[in-house]
């Protein structure tokens, strides 16, 4: 993996996954938040 | 987010590479261009053994997933899998 990738730590999320939240209590979706973030770096070329 | 089954064979995605930090570890899909951080050390121990345990409960278990933690682990697991940073394991 680049390095350069660790640039990206500081960025924010800018990116949070769709879900079917109907059966899933909000604690659950909190905690799961908190355990998992994802972001895309496209539209990033050029930045690394 | 689709359901996420427990008791099935995952692994790592051959095209993730894994980094691991102090907050857990960051993933970074070569193929799809994302990034996703794990922000507990427990899931990246999750994450790791998923290739050498006979399931992904298994592998909670070992990583000391309590059943409290563990719909918490499992719906992390299922956007793991959705985002493509985690697949299913298929016998060899």
């Amino acid at each position: 993996m680049p390095d350069s990738t660790t640039d990206l730590l500081e960025r924010p999320a800018d990116e949070v996954a769709d879900g079917d939240v109907a059966d899933v209590q909000p604690d659950e979706l909190v905690a799961a938040d908190l355990l998992v973030e994802e972001i895309s770096i496209d539209g990033m070329c050029g930045v690394y | 987010m689709t359901d996420f089954d427990l008791d099935a064979a995952w692994q790592l995605h051959p095209q993730v590479s894994v980094r691991p930090e102090r907050f857990g570890a960051l993933l970074y899909h070569f193929g799809t261009r994302r990034l996703s951080f794990l922000k507990s050390p427990a899931l990246l121990t999750v994450v790791q053994s998923l290739e050498s345990e006979p399931s992904a409960r298994s592998a909670c278990a070992r990583a000391g997933i309590g059943a409290p933690d563990l719909p918490a682990y499992t719906r992390a697991l299922a956007r793991l899998a959705d985002s493509q940073m985690i697949c299913g394991r298929t016998a060899a």
